[in-house]
């Protein structure tokens, strides 16, 4: 799985992108990497109703454990769905060739 | 030029002649937890665990699991309108019990937003231990009536920033 | 003066400054602490050390020659005669064996970049270890009170002589020279020429084999305590000394100024650049100065450093990620304080009062914040550059295991690992660099299928419609085609002036009333009705099935796509045997791949009348990514093929479900809006399916439009179809296609037949259509996107009798009246696309918009 998304995540570097976590808390900023288990880096952040999290306020970039994302907001315009169909097409061949193999 | 020999009819039965150009890529090594940590070494950051508490102390070291080494921390706690700061000294955090790392802007270090003053520990603490009870009350309620529909296990993360 | 722009005044003129506890550190501060240069350092130092030195606008910089050369420094022509004191001399072997071993241990830039990586525990204040460094500063500290003017001359002399590698040299690092000495180094050296690139080198108060000493906190109130100036001096230099940390220091780490090396320090993360490292490598080795020096000589160097709180900071920032570096003034390296730093307390005075108060704040800021990088800093580095690759590599070890080592096997490889990103990159990425190389396959396979994927089309309804321009053009020039033909003077164009000019003229409406009750509303919607329950509602396990011909289909065309990037080389007529071998298994194999896309299409399953499902190719075309594919498929498939596939489509007109589920219901004697899911439908059909058709039409010959009109009209439902825009939007391609195809004198006997069933056609098209007129329109006058309707009437207008012209301008006069009236709230723009549209039609029988007034 991280075979296929972190390629797919490394397109979108520099893009805007909304993290929602799995506690509500959603940080908007730039995407910086993305790392084999999801781990986000981002930008320039603003939080999402920031009065709630003061903690945030001095916070000018993050460092996101991947196991507490729970959406990933992307930019419409930055995605291809039909090469992204394809790569996933691609990706299931290549399993099931593995798989016919092993 | 290697551009130009890419589009070059290849040796017989070699490469295909129409290999697509391929741009500057990035390097993998910019993707691994390893980069990300890098630019934080040594920095003032806030550190905010699963179980809700938030650290602020300088990242000392690190391994790819993203288990840290928080060195000169202290725990800030806010509630209501207050809030307090405990000394706490060198950690060892293992990674799981990250939520998120924040690099600090040492401009606003001290700006605390408003409404919130300063208070002494004591109080702010006891505050914290009601209103964390309260929740774990009313986590309590939720997760029964929620089994009462049939969810199970463990619903997302304790820790709310 | 001075020779930077710096402050060349003394230590004691700058006193809030010294007095700061932390502002000591100021250009240092940012030097060692962060450590995020040295991890990039880890990272790829040899690619981005973008030489940033060499550009330093130095022209100002008047004795520049003077104080470094007239050449640039090199290892021979600097390094070793350069001593002020003669200790260099002493270890001078051991200086070069190590920086022959750092050199050495270079691992090759490619295999590993990172080795470079330096410690970031330096701190700056590793001269302090020294015992007896501060002392000595202290002592010297007596002689600033030279005026910084006349102490400029001496290094320059000193540089100067030791670049030449004349005698003087050694004679004055020995002994300190007299004031008259050096003004006649000087004039004897005035004539030279400026050095292009002057090699500053660093701080001579450095002892080469600097002992890797963390500041203390003792040591730095130490240093703020002195309060004075070789401390602020020194500490940039300090900072690059840092970068050895891997290897043994090399003791020559002084060849550039400091700006040259802490700039790609900053930028190495986010600026790929060319590798420079001959300028590190060539470090020549006069660095190794001692303390006792008269401390007239360093200064200039020494000051020089100082740049880089101010001026030197701005060209740290050029490039495009430039908002990337700057993103936080708090433990970034580069100092965030404006450029313009005041170093004279002169440039104080004379600011106006806010800007004072501003510089005040700003310079109360920058201490606070370097005081705090200070605190933070005393500890930095205890995870090591070392530690930091170690890991990183580990992870990259990781994911070449996990990804089998895409770097060493080739674009093709890589292709097939990371495939969304490859391509990617190839479509969006960077333009092309040289204009003949050909859209890769991907861009033609993935950019131009669907016409307008970076605009919604809903946003631009006439701009980015592909198919509805060609579709424009093409009626337009059968308009123009039909005008050149002597037939259209018959029109009487007073006489259906007259008609249709009177206005709210209701005499013809009961008719078309009439007819809409009889054959009109009724009609279609049964007949739209009928086939979609038939056609509706298919089972969990036909969806299934559809989903998995299609998928079937895509995996093939993929095939096909891999299949046609590995071409062989053309043929050639000596072409080796080798070479045409491949040539034919390469050419079986497409064949072959060909074969079994044409199965998995289903196109060729037999047509069940009445089946309550639909044909399976229909069933393929319901689905959006079925509708995706045609393009992919027409670019694979022959011509035979191709029409085969336009004859099932048209067979199946109004079963598709873009026409099927797109005619207008009638509720309550009101016409339903259609749904936004079919209208997406539409759209994509238009812009997937009607392209290539379109395409194939426009160069077909009479026979084959006549054909397909002729399975329409036998086949389908045409008042479901005229109703719809798909439907009119194919009906269009043909009749304006056949005006096209009109020769201009009429056809010879030979060919008249055609022509004849041409005709003949055209006319049970005209009286189908007739009837639904006034309701092939989409919703109300108001709904500005009819362009198509017009087209289609326009289309009919040209091959149309003078009779059949009366009727039309009959069945939508309405319309046409309704339209012009709305334009005039319009705003210009829109007001002249829309009678535009209308006039489409107008012209196509010899009206205009303009004569209605």
């Amino acid at each position: 799985m991280n075979r296929f998304f972190t390629p797919f995540f490394k397109t979108l570097v520099d893009h805007e992108v909304t993290v929602e976590l799995k506690n509500d808390i959603s940080i908007r900023g730039t995407l910086k990497s993305v790392d084999q288990y999801l781990n986000i880096k981002l930008d320039d952040i603003s939080v999402v109703e920031e009065i709630r999290y003061p903690h945030l306020s001095s916070v000018k970039n993050v460092f996101i454990r991947g196991s507490v994302v729970r959406y990933v907001h992307l930019p419409g315009a930055a995605v291809d769905t039909a090469l992204l169909e394809d790569a996933t097409r691609r990706e299931a061949a290549q399993a099931s060739a593995k798989a016919k193999q092993g | 030029m290697e551009n130009l020999s890419l589009h070059d009819p290849p040796p017989p039965g070699d490469q295909p002649p129409q290999l697509p150009q391929m741009i500057p890529q990035l390097p993998p090594q910019m993707f691994t937890t390893a980069a990300q940590l890098l630019d934080l070494t040594d920095k003032k950051l806030l550190v905010a665990l699963r179980d809700g508490r938030k650290l602020i102390g300088v990242l000392r070291s690190w391994d790819q699991f993203a288990n840290l080494v928080l060195q000169d921390t202290t725990e800030r706690i806010y509630v209501q309108n207050l809030y307090a700061d405990i000394n706490r000294g060198v950690f060892l955090v293992r990674g799981e019990n990250v939520l998120l790392l924040g690099e600090i802007d040492l401009d606003r270090d001290d700006d605390i937003p408003e409404p919130y003053q300063q208070a002494p520990v004591e109080e702010v603490f006891a505050l914290q231990k009601k209103e964390m009870e309260e929740r774990k009350r009313k986590e309590k309620v939720r997760t029964r009536k929620l089994q009462g529909y049939g969810f199970e296990g463990d619903m997302g993360v304790e820790g709310i920033l | 003066m001075s020779f930077f722009g710096f402050d060349a005044t003394l230590p004691r003129d700058r006193g809030h400054q010294a007095y700061k506890p932390g502002f000591g550190a100021t250009p240092d501060a940012f030097a060692g602490l962060s450590g995020r240069d040295d991890d990039a350092d880890a990272l790829d130092f040899e690619d981005t050390y973008d030489g940033l030195g060499d550009r330093l606008d130095e022209t100002d910089d008047a004795f520049n020659d003077d104080t470094f050369g007239g050449e640039p420094a090199t290892q021979q022509n600097v390094a070793k005669d350069f001593d002020f004191s003669g200790q260099t001399a002493k270890i001078a072997n051991t200086l070069q064996e190590e920086q022959m071993l750092y050199t050495a241990r270079q691992p090759p830039p490619k295999a590993s970049p990172p080795k470079r990586a330096a410690k970031p525990a330096r701190t700056g204040y590793e001269n302090y270890a020294q015992p007896d460094y501060i002392p000595k500063l202290e002592a010297n500290a007596g002689l600033w009170g030279i005026p910084p003017k006349k102490a400029s001359p001496q290094p320059q002399a000193h540089q100067r002589q030791e670049s030449q590698g004349a005698p003087i040299a050694a004679e004055s690092s020995r002994k300190m020279m007299s004031l008259e000495e050096v003004e006649a180094a000087m004039r004897a050296q005035s004539r030279k020429p400026a050095a292009p690139q002057p090699q500053v080198p660093q701080a001579p108060q450095l002892f080469a084999p600097v002992p890797p000493a963390q500041p203390s906190p003792a040591e730095f109130s130490h240093q703020a305590g002195f309060g004075v100036p070789p401390q602020i001096l020194q500490r940039p230099q300090a900072a690059y000394d840092q970068r050895p940390l891997s290897a043994p220091r090399p003791p020559a780490q002084a060849e550039l100024p400091p700006q040259g090396v802490q700039h790609p320090q900053i930028l190495q993360r986010q600026r790929p650049v060319q590798p420079e490292p001959v300028a590190h490598r060539q470090a020549p080795q006069q660095p190794a100065a001692q303390p006792q020096r008269p401390p007239s000589q360093p200064r200039q160097i020494l000051q020089n450093p100082n740049r880089l709180s101010g001026q030197g900071q701005p060209i740290a920032q050029p490039g495009p990620r430039h908002g990337m570096q700057q993103m936080g003034p708090g433990h970034q390296r580069g100092p965030s304080y404006p450029a313009n730093v005041v170093t004279y307390p002169q440039q104080i005075l004379d600011m106006s009062s806010e800007e004072r108060a501003a510089h005040l704040e700003a310079e109360a800021k920058r201490a606070k914040r370097n005081y705090k990088i200070h605190l933070l800093s005393k500890d930095n580095g205890l995870m090591t550059p070392q530690d930091k690759n170690f890991i990183t590599r580990i992870q990259l070890q990781q994911l070449v295991t996990a990804t089998g080592g895409v770097d060493d096997q080739g674009p093709e490889a890589a292709l097939a690992e990371d495939f969304y990103y490859q391509v990617y990159s190839q479509i969006r990425g960077a333009p092309r660099q040289n204009p003949n190389q050909p859209a890769s396959q991907f861009a033609q396979t993935y950019l131009f299928q669907t016409g307008g994927r970076y605009g919604n089309n809903r946003r631009r309804p006439r701009g980015g419609d592909n198919h509805i321009q060609r579709m424009e053009q093409q009626v337009q020039r059968a308009v123009e085609a039909a005008k050149a033909k002597p037939k259209n003077k018959q029109l009487v164009i007073e006489g259906s002036l007259g008609k249709i000019s009177f206005s709210n003229a209701k005499t013809p409406k009961p008719l078309l009333n009439i007819k809409r009750t009889e054959s009109g509303t009724p009609r279609p919607e049964s007949a739209a009705r009928r086939p979609s329950h038939m056609h509706r509602d298919p089972t969990t396990a036909d969806r299934k099935v559809v989903l998995k011909d299609i998928e079937n289909v895509y995996s093939t065309l993929m095939q096909m796509e891999d299949h046609e990037r590995h071409m062989p080389p053309p043929l050639a007529e000596d072409s080796e045997p080798a070479v045409v071998e491949a040539h034919m298994l390469w050419r079986q194999t497409i064949q072959s791949l060909n074969e079994k896309l044409w199965r998995e299409l289903k196109v060729m399953e037999p047509i069940i009348p009445n089946s309550p499902t639909p044909h399976p190719f229909i069933a393929i075309l319901s689905h959006p990514k079925g509708k995706k594919a045609v393009p992919r498929i027409f670019r694979h498939i022959t011509d035979q093929q191709r029409i085969t596939i336009l004859t099932m489509i048209v067979v199946h007109l109004d079963a598709l479900d873009v026409i099927r589920n797109a005619v207008p219901t009638h509720l309550n004697g009101i016409d339903q809006p259609i749904p936004a899911s079919v209208r997406e439908d539409v759209e994509l059909f238009a812009q997937t399916v009607l392209p290539p058709f379109f395409a194939y039409l426009a160069e077909a010959p009479l026979n084959i439009a006549t054909g397909l009109l002729g399975l329409v009209l036998d086949r389908t439902n045409l008042t479901a179809v005229a109703r719809t825009k798909i439907g009119l939007l194919v009906l269009t391609m043909f009749v304006s296609r056949a005006e096209l195809l009109r020769p201009v004198p009429p056809a010879p006997p030979s060919a008249q037949d055609d022509w004849v069933q041409w005709t003949e056609l055209y006319t049970r098209l005209f009286d189908a259509v007739e009837p639904v007129l006034p309701f092939v329109f989409p919703g109300s006058v108001n709904d500005a996107e009819d362009v198509y309707v017009w087209q289609f009437l326009a289309a009919m207008g040209v091959g149309a009798s003078p009779e059949q012209q009366q009727r039309l301008v009959l069945g939508v006069k309405e319309r046409v009246m309704e339209t012009v009236a709305a334009c005039r709230a319009l705003p210009e723009e829109m007001r002249a696309r829309r009678l535009g549209d209308v006039n489409l039609f107008m012209r196509a029988i010899g009206l205009d918009v303009e004569l209605l007034g």
